[in-house]
């Protein structure tokens, strides 16, 4: 496909800006690692040998004991495989088992010194931050709650975006009693405090819906109440750009009202849009971070960070490593992304590229 | 205009604004016991008095036939009418009084609190809600502040002794509170009480038989919004009769062991604060407060909404003096600070602020303030654990019934395999609390001693699961049917502090291929959702009082659990729907509990009360409906050196550190520990443990 120069520009100009650039790759590699952090932490073994035969656990159907010849109330449970390998281990008949880099997942206790609490980091144990107050180990934890964080606040800027730039744009196109209308209604809407209706519809919905089902939920309220903030940006743009005389010359042409909108006007305000994206990433993930410290977004144990932030908060003193690397890794991603936009928006500044078609 | 004419009209509007003035000022919330809720007056004497001359004592009998509907309310109405029923309120003389009695005034019991203390001082605790209303029945009055205006501070007839917990030939022993002295009469089912003369309200009033009468109005009429009282108070009491203005008796329908109990422990309520009850009780008295027979009192200006609440200590108060009384209720004010926040309280405890913790939860004995900690080395913080031997809250799972899978009794038995509270108990809460084994633990006699309950064991509770029709695990773990029903179950709770329990369990119950969907609730969304009977498995626990034996009726009975149980043939009704609003969780309706039930209650005899209670904790066990979690067998608390307790810290019957008030305020010992903090001097560490009533 073939760019537009000026978008080949704009991009290169982006590669240039050496930190936004790097981290924009740091993020993309984050966010593709994440998409596979049951390869990287998670208590199922990557693969195992036994008998000669491979299996790969990952990804597979829950195994019980009995598949790899475990006898007894074991055989009929689910398979601990640290446990397997050191029994592997210990029988040396050639068994293996091949474990991710951290051995643990985001869900189950482990219990040091025979209670379950927060203990310190400890390469040798391979929590390398820690667990926190029942025995889970941070990193997976934290890691599995980026991804969630990520991907939602990935959903979440499409959604709003889409919605957002469509109605800004009709609104700015066809003015009139539409764009009044509309805008009205727009002031009614952001009037509604949207902290209260989050609270509200996800105690009014039944515990009985999956966790992906409440995700999918909290992603709807969030982008209902969050798309009229695109629609006053894109409508102004709209409405100057309309009145140009390249709008009025396609007019004339023949052209028709969705593609003057399609082809004309909106390539080039999008080009600004772009620059928003990164700040509408960080509102997101800072929304579902903050909703899980209340305790009103996802329900336990769903892995979140703002869920190990509520947990550190409450043990700053006996328990410090959980609020510190919570914090740092928020800060971290916080900062990458406003890397990202503070370059994308040098890169993509109109003021230097406006030209008209 | 004329000049006089011009300075009457200054007058008349100097005037004015002052008669403006004062109105407005009288409208505002006039002090003491003026109405403040902007409501016309009313009066209720007429209503009162019409009630004493024709309420009626319906036998029980009579009463469950109406419940079951063998009869009607009009065909009742039309008995009453007819004479049929004796009167309920009853007048007398003293001649009338048997000469016989055996007044009993408990003065031989020991006093349990320290004639060391002191009064003085402000007490400086926390509420973690401020009180949705004053008043002591009606909606929300039964939250975490009515401790400090009823149940540890209201004296009642006579209390149950804390440390002697033998059971005599009428049943407890009590020490008086309002009452100077009362008799049980056997033969005609009576309790007499003789009122202490000198007993007052906090507003000066005396107490009267008149507040005896009142009493049960009150608690009969349906203003208070509390069906719960209303049933106890008519099926509990056959009657109340005055002999004078201080005597009166109480009559019961059976004579059961603790027949005391059920006279001594009511609590007299003030007819002439409560003149203007109507059916806006909650309205009218919502920020209203109850004259007591208590030390303690809200003044209207310390209700600082949202923010802080103080009770303050009547210095008039009529038993400052009296036996088992004094030493007790010791701190002049008592500042209840709102803090939503456990974590953030705490931290106001280590500075100082608050003057008091409680340290029950591990994690916060353990962790957040160990006996290493700097203040508790340095003695400016004491730690204490004393152990108790009371009536358990019932910590553990409630199934329900009624919803569909959980009314397969394989499930249930397979769920309570799967629950790994063991594991709870051994490594979060660090091996200090015990498993519950029954649902009425600590009773003494009247527990069951042999049953234990279930452990947890994959292998059992698959067996169970299988005989269910849940064989195969689907790609996740979870047990799936030949219909595709997963395995999967919703868990709610109104315990945020305790959501750790419930992750855990849920990672055990996976094992077994059972999935538990937690739902952490707030407290009081949770308990409205379980009283309406719309949930699945809920994790919660009922408050038990400290009774002789357990309660049966109100959770287990089918009257509780369905509208219409069974069909007049005795078979399931088919068209049954959970009954809201009654303490029975699980919807348990087994028709031979019941009938279990009804003889129990019943029942005067006491073996013959425990033969039932054992046979029925055996019903309950193959029923498997309830998962019993946790006994907590003492109660941990942090204090600053200052607040002073006697010798054995607290009595046996205790469930909190301050339920019977009887620590006080050391302003001495305050100095020196401010003085030894700010010159590093430190003090000798107090932790201690008081095991003295330690469960065996």
């Amino acid at each position: 496909m073939k760019l537009n120069p000026l978008t080949a520009r704009k991009l290169k100009r982006f590669r240039a800006l050496k930190r936004g650039y790097y981290s924009f790759w740091l993020l993309v590699v984050l966010t593709v690692l994440s998409l596979g952090a049951e390869l990287l932490m998670n208590d199922k073994a990557l693969a195992v040998r036994y008998d000669g035969n491979w299996s790969f656990p990952t990804y597979a159907d829950l195994k019980l004991g009995a598949e790899y010849g475990l006898d007894g109330e074991a055989a009929r449970s689910p398979v601990n495989y640290l446990e397997l390998r050191q029994l592997f281990k210990a029988q040396g008949t050639g068994n293996l088992v091949i474990m991710p880099p951290v051995p643990f997942g985001p869900f189950e206790n482990t219990a040091y010194g025979g209670i379950l609490k927060a203990t310190p980091p400890n390469a040798a144990q391979g929590h390398y931050l820690g667990t926190d107050s029942t025995g889970r180990d941070i990193l997976a934890r934290l890691f599995y709650g980026y991804r969630t964080a990520i991907l939602f606040a990935a959903a979440f800027t499409l959604l709003t975006y889409l919605i957002g730039i469509t109605i800004g744009c009709m609104m700015g196109y066809f003015g009139g009693t539409f764009d009044l209308l509309v805008q009205r209604l727009i002031e009614i809407w952001s009037n509604i405090p949207f902290l209260y209706m989050v609270i509200i519809v996800f105690s009014v919905i039944p515990g009985t819906f999956s966790i992906s089902t409440r995700i999918g939920i909290l992603l709807g309220i969030l982008v209902l109440f969050s798309w009229p903030s695109m629609t006053y940006y894109m409508r102004t743009e709209t409405y100057r750009e309309k009145a140009r005389d390249y709008a009025s010359a396609a007019r004339v042409l023949g052209a028709s009202s969705a593609r003057i909108i399609f082809r004309h006007i909106l390539p080039n305000t999008i080009s600004t849009v772009v620059t928003f994206i990164p700040f509408t990433v960080i509102g997101a993930i800072t929304s579902i971070t903050a909703l899980d410290f209340l305790g009103w977004g996802l329900p336990p144990p769903t892995p979140s960070i703002g869920e190990l932030l509520k947990q550190g908060t409450a043990s700053l003193t006996t328990a410090p490593w959980i609020v510190s690397s919570t914090f740092v890794a928020l800060v971290f991603i916080l900062t990458v992304v406003t890397f990202i936009g503070e370059s994308i928006r040098e890169a993509f500044d109109p003021r230097k590229f406006t030209i008209y078609k | 205009m004329r000049l006089d004419t011009y300075m009457k009209m200054r007058h008349l509007g100097h005037a004015t604004a002052f008669y403006l003035l004062a109105m407005l000022a009288g409208c505002g919330s006039g002090g003491g016991q003026a109405d403040n809720s902007g409501l016309p007056a009313r009066d209720n004497t007429a209503e009162v008095q019409e009630y004493y001359k024709t309420k009626v004592s319906i036998p029980p009998a009579v009463r469950e036939d109406l419940e079951r509907g063998k009869i009607t309310q009009e065909e009742l109405d039309k008995r009453s009418a007819a004479g049929e029923f004796p009167k309920f309120f009853r007048y007398a003389t003293p001649q009338d009084i048997p000469a016989d009695l055996v007044w009993e005034d408990g003065s031989d019991l020991p006093e349990f609190a320290s004639p060391e203390a002191k009064k003085g001082g402000t007490l400086h605790f926390w509420i973690d809600d401020f009180p949705r209303t004053l008043r002591t029945t009606g909606p929300d009055a039964n939250g975490s502040f009515r401790p400090y205006i009823l149940d540890d501070n209201a004296m009642l007839f006579a209390r149950r002794h804390p440390n002697d917990t033998s059971i005599g030939p009428s049943g407890f022993h009590y020490y008086p509170g309002v009452a100077e002295a009362w008799a049980v009469d056997r033969a005609n089912k009576q309790v007499y009480v003789k009122i202490d003369p000198k007993a007052r309200w906090s507003d000066g009033e005396p107490i009267t038989v008149d507040d005896v009468f009142f009493t049960f109005f009150f608690y009969q009429s349906s203003y208070i919004r509390q069906p719960w009282y209303n049933n106890w108070y008519t099926r509990s009491y056959t009657g109340v009769t005055r002999y004078d203005n201080l005597t009166f008796s109480i009559g019961m329908p059976e004579m059961k062991p603790d027949v005391v109990a059920h006279v001594l422990e009511v609590d007299p309520i003030p007819a002439h604060f409560f003149k203007e009850l109507g059916d806006d009780f909650p309205e009218r008295y919502q920020w209203r407060f109850q004259p007591t027979t208590g030390a303690y009192v809200v003044r209207d200006e310390d209700i600082k909404k949202g923010e802080s609440m103080a009770l303050t200590r009547n210095k008039d108060w009529w038993a400052k003096d009296k036996k088992f009384w004094r030493y007790r209720y010791n701190f002049d004010r008592i500042y209840l600070s709102v803090i939503r926040d456990t974590p953030k309280a705490f931290e106001a405890f280590k500075k100082g602020d608050l003057d008091m913790f409680g340290l029950t939860l591990p994690d916060y004995w353990y962790d957040k303030l160990p006996s290493s900690d700097p203040l508790v080395q340095d003695g400016y913080i004491a730690k204490a654990v004393f152990y108790n031997q009371i009536p358990r809250p019932t910590y553990g799972l409630w199934m329900n019934e009624s919803r569909p899978l959980l009314d397969n009794r394989d499930i249930r038995v397979g769920i309570q395999y799967a629950t790994n509270w063991d594991m709870v108990i051994q490594q979060y809460f660090r091996g200090d609390y015990t498993r519950m084994r029954t649902t009425s633990d600590g009773y003494g006699e009247f527990t069951e001693p042999t049953i234990q309950a279930r452990g947890y064991s994959i292998d059992k509770a698959l067996d169970a699961f299988a005989k269910a029709g849940f064989t195969k695990r689907g790609p996740d773990g979870i047990l799936v049917n030949d219909a595709g029903q997963r395995l999967s179950f919703t868990v709610t709770t109104g315990y945020d502090n305790l959501r750790d329990v419930l992750t855990i369990l849920r990672e055990q119950a996976a094992k077994a291929g059972l999935e538990f969907r937690i739902e952490v609730l707030d407290g009081t969304a949770a308990w409205k959702k379980v009283q309406e009977k719309q949930h699945d498995i809920q994790f919660t626990a009922f408050a038990v009082s400290q009774e002789m034996y357990p309660r049966y009726w109100e959770t287990y009975h089918s009257v509780n659990a369905y509208d219409q149980a069974f069909l007049p043939d005795g078979s399931p009704n088919p068209n049954r729907k959970p009954k809201t609003g009654t303490n029975n969780l699980q919807a348990i309706a087994i028709p031979e509990l019941d009938r279990m039930i009804e003889t129990y209650r019943a029942s005067g005899d006491a073996a013959e009360m425990k033969r039932l209670a054992f046979d029925m904790e055996k019903i309950l066990y193959d029923d498997a409906s309830f998962s019993p979690g946790f006994v907590m067998p003492f109660f941990r608390t942090g204090y600053w050196r200052y607040i002073r307790w006697p010798e054995g810290f607290n009595v046996k019957l205790a469930s909190t550190a301050n339920e019977y008030w009887l620590a006080w305020y050391d302003a001495d010992m305050k100095k020196e520990v401010e003085e030894a903090r700010k010159s590093g001097k430190t003090l000798p560490p107090m932790i201690s443990t008081y095991d003295q009533y330690r469960d065996q």
